[in-house]
C-alpha cells in the first residue's frame, strides 16, 4: 500500500503511469481536472471566458492535509495505492491542475475513492483558486486579478 | 514584538482578497480560545464576516478545535472557503 502526494508549480506534467507493483491490483483509475474555458462570474451570472486559474496553497499544511486524506481513504476502502498531484500558481485554460490515481483490487472501491477523496478535498484541504478572466489579462509585467467580490470555480 | 493579546491571523483566497492583505491582527485576551478568536476576528474585521460561518483556524499548520487556546506567537491561519481541484 502506498500514498504519494506532490504539489507542482503551474500545470501538472503529463501523466506517466507508475510502475505496477506486485499488489494484485485489478483496477487503476485516474482522474484529471482541467481548467475549463468558461465559468460563471458569480451565482446566476453568465459564463465568462477564463484565461487561467491561480491556485494558492498553504505550505506545508496543504501537502500534509492531502496526504492525511489519501491515507485515510486508502485505509478505509482497502486500496492498494493513492497518488495525488495538485498545482499551485497559475494554470491556463485546458491544462491539468489536479490528478488522482487510485489502485485497488476491484473497481467498486476505486470508484468510491474518487468521489470521496475529491468531495473531501474540496471541503477540507487548504487550497484556493482565483479566476483570471480573459479580458482582464494585463500587459506583461503588470499584475491583474479578479476583483475580490467575485469568485468562481473551474477544473474539477 | 506585539503586545500581549495581539494575534496575527494569516488569510488566503477570498478572505485575503476581501481584506486586501495576507494577514490581519486581532486583539483578544491572551488566554482566549480559537472560537473566541474567530468571533473577535469577525467583530474587528467585519469584511471577513462572510467567511466565518464555515471557517476554522489552523495553529502551526494543523486544524484545531474551537476550545484550543493559541499562543500569540503561534502561526495562526484562517482556513475558509477552500476550493481545490
Amino acid at each position: 500500500m502506498s500514498v504519494s502526494v506532490t504539489l507542482f508549480d503551474g500545470p501538472l506534467p503529463h501523466a506517466v503511469r507508475a510502475p505496477d507493483a506486485a499488489t494484485g491490483s485489478g483496477a487503476v483509475l485516474r482522474f484529471e481536472g482541467l481548467v475549463r474555458p468558461l465559468e460563471p462570474a458569480g451565482a446566476g451570472q453568465p459564463a465568462r471566458e477564463l484565461e487561467a486559474l491561480e491556485y494558492q496553497t498553504y505550505d506545508p499544511m496543504t501537502e500534509r492535509s492531502l496526504h492525511e486524506l489519501a491515507c485515510e481513504i486508502l485505509s478505509s476502502l482497502g486500496l492498494h495505492a493513492v497518488r495525488v498531484q495538485h498545482s499551485r500558481g497559475r494554470v491556463p485554460v485546458g491544462a491539468c491542475s489536479f490528478r488522482l490515481e487510485v489502485r485497488s483490487a476491484h473497481r467498486a472501491e476505486a470508484l468510491a475513492a474518487m468521489t470521496r477523496f475529491i468531495d473531501r478535498m474540496k471541503r477540507e484541504v487548504p487550497i484556493w483558486k482565483r479566476p483570471i478572466w480573459r479580458r482582464e489579462v494585463s500587459p506583461p509585467g503588470e499584475a491583474c486579478r479578479q476583483p475580490p467580490a467575485a469568485r468562481s470555480t473551474g477544473s474539477s | 514584538m506585539p503586545p500581549p493579546g495581539t494575534f496575527t491571523i494569516l488569510l488566503f483566497g477570498p478572505a485575503q482578497d476581501r481584506a486586501g492583505s495576507g494577514q490581519v491582527t486581532v486583539q483578544a485576551r491572551v488566554e482566549c480560545t480559537c472560537g473566541e478568536l474567530l468571533r473577535a476576528l469577525g467583530e474587528q474585521h467585519p469584511a471577513l464576516a462572510f467567511a466565518l460561518p464555515a471557517a476554522r483556524l489552523a495553529v502551526n499548520h494543523a486544524l484545531v478545535a474551537p476550545d484550543h487556546r493559541p499562543r500569540p506567537d503561534d502561526e495562526i491561519a484562517l482556513i475558509a472557503l477552500v476550493d481545490g481541484g
